[in-house]
């Protein structure tokens, strides 16, 4: 299934980071009108509504019973321009989110499109065919719509089939509704989960690593080991090390971790933070999109000229949403893996000893002989 | 904040201003909400798999079983003791042959009556003297099967005191490792339920500090649009 949002959305952001626009010679030799004035519009006949209402009140000629209805009326314009400000402040907090650098692509682009309205950015204007409405609706409650050539959909056409046509399909926000999804903690547009973030705070709270190893930022130091409960060790208490090969015949040990145990002591933390993740599901396909489902690493995700996304593998918000028992059970085993993958394997590979001696480098061929005597004298073969 | 974007939002340059420095405040309240909710969430997770911690005392069992009462199979011994009445019996058949052979001689000496009826009372007078014999026996074996009974009361008593003295004591000794057992295992959990508390009660507590910091640059951001609105309302007035 082709995911329309992923491609508009990565368009959107490559073309807002590529500066193209500045060389668009179009676009710089014309002006463009970003005066969509919505509250001047908005209130621009709410003096006389309000005054109307207001001498059917005093003049007693009230279209409705006690009039209630009036009332009403006065009521709701009177607040209106504070809701007003809410609403729109509320909306702009929202589709800033697609402004960030790991925003999850998957989201609907017809929200990057609204921002770059309301931000007036380039390619936005209202010479570019855009346009938006803020309505103040007979219950009370405002809407804004937006409408333009990225809020379109496509439809048969109706006088043949084997064709389809472009129809506006405008992007509306009623203030109510958006009020009660932040209410009940529900983004309308999701800012995805710092996952890098998490994970560094992660490593300090799976008692790994000594008090000590925390820096003041309260992310490991540079010189950070995992403590030596979990290195492996010999019968006889010395480290149990294993030699990689430096080339040239030289060799140098490092330390071999226990990881079945380390992997049984990390867990439970994990599970812990993937459990306070699923406070939010639509968090949750966030980091599915953007970083969990690729388990690409975090060096090459700062080689890419932006996060990695999941592509086909893309959870939808719209079908996948609330998350079947299965993709929950899948996000814990793939959070797991890109934890111990990109954030806990460089502290289990390459640790030199801390016993200086067993540090230095060595020769290959000595260090296999003299293994090979220690095989020897320990079994009493000589 | 540009014109362009004033242009977009309408009014006054203050309302468009006061609206993105509400919405960038909203932001950051319903990021601390939302990180809130996660660490309450996490939270909740840590503190219900909390790892068993075991109880060391848990093998412990009750070692009273072992200990045998004993009381059963003590017996009186002085209970069946039987009366020696062989001797009795002996003396009584020598009395009974002495009245005989005394008789025989009586008769053949052609004794007179008077003669038999004194020897038949001194007869009756020496199995009388037997039968006492025989009560006064009885008697002291009554009395040894008493004072017999008696000391196997007093043993029986004393073995199930014993008894009861081993198992009072093992099962006190059984309580005590229980109330060790259970303080260890609740040390262990308080320890560890405090570390994950203090912890996370911290990070709790600077997200609210977050969400209260950010609702109130919102609140100080809505009170610098509030002239704006007097305007808009004074708009409707004038409509009026």
């Amino acid at each position: 299934m082709e995911n329309k949002n992923l491609f508009q959305n990565l368009y959107l952001k490559q073309f807002n980071e590529s500066n193209a626009i500045a060389y668009s010679q179009g676009f710089v030799s014309s002006s463009s009108n970003y005066n969509f004035q919505l509250l001047d519009n908005a209130y621009r006949n709410a003096g006389k509504t309000y005054a109307k209402l207001k001498i059917a009140i005093e003049t007693n000629n009230c279209m409705s019973e006690d009039c209630a209805l009036e009332l009403t009326g006065i009521k709701n314009l009177e607040e209106s321009p504070q809701a007003s400000l809410d609403f729109l402040s509320l909306l702009i907090s929202q589709l800033s989110v697609t402004e960030e650098s790991n925003f999850d692509p998957n989201n609907n682009y017809k929200y990057t499109v609204a921002n770059g309205l309301m931000k007036a950015r380039p390619g936005f204007s209202k010479t570019d065919g855009y346009q938006a409405y803020l309505d103040l609706l007979p219950d009370g409650s405002q809407q804004i719509s937006f409408m333009g050539p990225a809020f379109t959909k496509t439809m048969p056409d109706p006088y043949d089939p084997r064709f389809s046509i472009q129809v506006e399909d405008p992007l509306v926000v009623n203030n109510s509704s958006l009020r009660a999804l932040i209410g009940s903690d529900t983004s309308l547009v999701v800012s995805t989960p710092d996952i890098n973030k998490d994970m560094l705070r992660l490593l300090t709270e799976i008692g790994l690593f000594a008090q000590d190893m925390i820096g003041e930022n309260g992310e490991l130091r540079a010189n950070a080991k995992i403590t030596e409960e979990y290195v492996m060790m010999n019968t006889d208490g010395s480290f149990d090390y294993e030699i990689i090969d430096l080339g040239n015949g030289k060799g140098r040990n490092v330390l071999k971790y226990d990881l079945e145990k380390i992997e049984k002591k990390v867990t439970p933390f994990i599970n812990a933070e993937v459990a306070g993740l699923m406070s939010s599901e639509q968090d949750v396909i966030a980091a599915w999109n953007v970083y969990i489902s690729k388990d690409t690493s975090v060096e090459e995700d700062d080689q890419m000229a932006q996060n990695a996304n999941a592509g086909d593998a893309s959870w939808i918000y719209e079908l996948d949403l609330p998350l079947q028992q299965d993709k929950k059970v899948l996000f814990e085993i793939k959070y797991k893996e890109y934890f111990m993958k990109n954030y806990l394997k460089q502290f289990t590979t390459n640790q030199l000893p801390t016993v200086k001696e067993d540090a230095a480098v060595f020769d290959l061929a000595e260090a296999k002989k003299a293994k090979a005597q220690k095989f020897l004298d320990d079994n009493d073969l000589n | 904040m540009s014109m362009v974007v004033v242009g977009v939002i309408g009014g006054a340059a203050s309302i468009a201003g006061g609206i993105f420095g509400s919405s960038a405040a909203k932001k950051r309240e319903e990021a601390a909400r939302k990180e809130r909710k996660r660490l309450q969430n996490k939270l909740n997770t840590l503190e219900a798999n909390r790892q068993e911690i075991i109880n060391p005392y848990e093998g412990i069992t009750n070692l009273s079983e072992l200990a045998t009462n004993l009381s059963s199979q003590m017996s009186n011994p002085f209970a069946n003791l039987s009366v020696a009445t062989g001797a009795a019996e002996m003396k009584i058949e020598e009395a009974d042959l002495a009245l005989a052979n005394t008789l025989d001689t009586i008769r053949a000496t052609g004794g007179g009556a008077g003669g038999a009826t004194a020897l038949a009372q001194a007869a009756l007078k020496s199995k009388k003297g037997v039968a006492a014999s025989i009560e006064m026996q009885e008697k002291q074996n009554e009395d040894k099967r008493a004072a017999g009974e008696q000391q196997l009361q007093d043993k029986r008593l004393a073995e199930e005191k014993r008894m009861q003295g081993i198992a009072m004591s093992e099962g006190q000794r059984m309580q005590q490792a229980d109330v060790a057992g259970k303080q260890f295992v609740f040390g262990q959990t308080e320890n560890r339920q405090m570390q994950e508390l203090d912890r996370t009660a911290a990070m709790l507590g600077a997200s609210r500090q977050a969400e209260a910091q950010a609702g109130m640059d919102k609140t100080s951001a809505i009170t610098g649009m509030l002239g704006s609105i007097s305007g808009i309302a004074g708009a409707m007035a004038g409509g009026a």
